[in-house]
């Protein structure tokens, strides 16, 4: 048995006797002394147990304080193992252990969740920042065709500010009723992906655009989000469309030489060629017309080049008035069919350029043999070049006394294949050569072109080019 | 029996060249414009049998000389065929509004339009 038990019955025991004796002493009428002796030992009894109880409430305070913070205590190491509440403490601290395990086990959960929660909200922020970075127009929108997330492109094109927190109808926000009428048919017809070409006015300029409307099903045979993306795809419908235009130019332009080759060799093989006179002329005209052709592959292919940056260039500095000189005498002989005068610049004396000598040669020399090809007999040709020192830049210019362009074409003669219809009747050409021109000083040289011209007097076509540092260091010196 | 007349209608100067060649020494006689303007008023005056035009000219185009010959009632029966060098044929239906009698594609051969003009011609002389 133990200890504290013994305690107890011996207390109690003690303080029953005392009692019972206490109250036979009065009812016999025994001694005061006696009364009071056997009273006192009641007394001690009451206080002798009081003590225990007062024990006991301090160890069930100190417990319930432990369950009501939560801690981990070790309440058997405090008291004996014969204590008359051991039992009670053993019960309690397994309690504590099992709410103390829960409340570890609750406390990881709670972390996990609060982790996920941090993972959620950060893969959130990056979806919207991924969202709001491309150029595509995102729009989601629910089973009510409510939108649900708009991404910035979308609120630019479509002029809404998308509010997280009040989901407003399609309707009320995207200004396309096409488009909603998409969002809303893609719903109902719970097709998977569809994929339309979808024109709406901007600015006043139409604006295409390749629409894909997926759809986010709910597990249950329903729809639960319209996922809308919008790629503006009008550059690439205007890139084929000039790549439409080059390809159809360059097939009339490939087929004319071509056409004239096949049909004068098919006469020479037909025999319809009768004297030696006229097969040497069908002979000449396969011989220029290949030569043409020729011409025409090499323009294509160094335009072509200088559009795409693959074409090698040399850049070396050079004097331009050698370069014009050199380009003078190889069209005189040209010019003097036709009677044509040629006057050249007086040399200037720091006139040194950056540039790829063969291509600026080139430059000049197809201004020099358009200036030939549209000015009349007897007519004259005047080069001339002007150094702006305060703008560090050289200009030369070729004046013809010329046919002339009309001015509706004026604008237009440095454009790919732009060929001057009233003036075809005094020349042929590809109407690459200006293009040509146009490409290799503003794209090659970061230079400019221009021209200038009345109908019936003349032209001046120019062309204006940055001289190289050295030079212009010791021009403004 | 009267030559049959034939306008050939080109701003390349070698094509010209090269059909009015073959036509002539197959029989015809052969009147050249380079443009649709100078075809159309060749056409009202000397009223050919049949015209062969080029697609692309300055001035008046071969489609805009074919639309005016039909406006015509003394050239909206001359039977047209129409040589083109562009990238992309000629609509269907524009061929048949324009009642254009047939369509080559530049690079052409002369024997092919020798022979599509006598086939055009015969097929019109039953008509």
């Amino acid at each position: 048995m133990k200890k504290e038990y013994i305690n107890w019955g011996l207390v109690i025991g003690v303080g029953l006797i005392a009692t019972v004796f206490s109250i036979t002493a009065v009812l016999a009428s025994m001694s005061g002394t006696i009364t009071v002796l056997s009273m006192a030992v009641v007394l001690l009894s009451f206080a002798a147990v009081g003590f225990m109880l007062a024990g006991y409430v301090r160890q069930l305070q100190a417990m319930a304080h432990s369950i009501s913070v939560g801690s981990q205590i070790r309440l058997t190491s405090e008291y004996p193992a014969d204590s008359i509440l051991n039992e009670v403490w053993i019960a309690a601290e397994q309690f504590l252990d099992g709410s103390n395990q829960k409340m570890k086990t609750l406390q990881n959960e709670n972390q996990g969740v609060t982790w996920q929660l941090q993972l959620l909200s950060q893969q959130k922020n990056s979806v919207e920042t991924v969202l709001n970075s491309i150029h595509d127009a995102v729009i989601v929108t629910d089973n009510r065709d409510r939108i649900i997330l708009a991404n910035a492109s979308a609120e630019n094109i479509f002029g809404f500010k998308f509010d997280r927190d009040v989901f407003q109808p399609a309707q009320k926000m995207i200004p396309s009723e096409e488009l909603v009428a998409m969002i809303s048919k893609s719903r109902t017809s719970r097709t998977a992906q569809v994929r339309h070409e979808l024109t709406m006015e901007e600015s006043g300029n139409p604006v295409s655009y390749d629409t894909v409307l997926s759809c986010v099903e709910d597990g249950r045979g329903g729809v639960l989000q319209i996922v809308t993306v919008l790629h503006d795809i009008t550059r690439e419908k205007e890139v084929a469309r000039m790549k439409n235009d080059f390809v159809s130019h360059v097939s009339h332009e490939l087929k004319t030489p071509l056409a004239s080759i096949n049909a004068y060799a098919e006469m020479l093989v037909d025999g319809e060629a009768e004297d030696i006179e006229t097969i040497q002329q069908f002979c000449g005209v396969i011989q220029s017309q290949a030569q043409r052709l020729s011409r025409l592959i090499e323009d294509i292919l160094n335009i072509s080049r200088i559009e795409s940056g693959l074409i090698k260039v040399s850049r070396e500095t050079h004097s331009l008035a050698l370069v014009i000189r050199d380009a003078v005498e190889m069209i005189t002989s040209y010019a003097q069919e036709k009677n044509i005068t040629i006057q050249s610049p007086a040399p200037i004396l720091y006139d040194q350029v950056n540039i790829d000598r063969d291509m600026i040669s080139q430059v000049v020399i197809n201004l020099l043999s358009n200036a030939v090809k549209y000015t009349p007999a007897e007519g004259r040709i005047t080069v001339d070049s002007v150094l702006n020192e305060a703008e560090g830049q050289i200009t030369v210019t070729i004046t013809d006394t010329g046919v002339g362009i009309p001015a509706e074409d004026v604008d237009h003669v440095f454009d790919k294949f732009y060929r001057v219809q009233a003036n075809n009747k005094y020349a042929k050409g590809t109407g690459l050569g200006l293009n040509l021109v146009k490409q290799i000083v503003e794209t090659v040289h970061g230079g400019s072109v221009f021209v200038t011209s009345t109908p019936g007097q003349g032209s001046t076509f120019g062309f204006v080019l940055p001289l190289s540092k050295e030079t212009a260091a010791q021009s403004v010196s | 029996m009267d030559k049959r007349k034939a306008l050939v209608v080109d701003d390349e100067f070698h094509i010209v060249q090269v059909v009015s060649i073959k036509l002539k020494n197959n029989g015809y006689e052969v009147m050249t414009a380079e443009n649709g303007g100078m075809a159309y008023d060749l056409a009202c005056q000397n009223a050919p049998d049949i015209i062969i035009t080029d697609y692309q000219m300055p001035v008046m185009s071969g489609l805009e000389l074919i639309e005016k010959l039909r406006q015509n009632s003394d050239t909206t029966h001359i039977p047209v065929i129409m040589l083109t060098a562009r990238g992309f044929s000629i609509e269907e239906d524009q061929k048949e509004k324009l009642h254009i009698a047939a369509c080559l594609s530049k690079p052409f051969s002369p024997r092919e339009v020798l022979q599509t003009i006598e086939d055009v011609l015969a097929q019109s002389a039953t008509v």
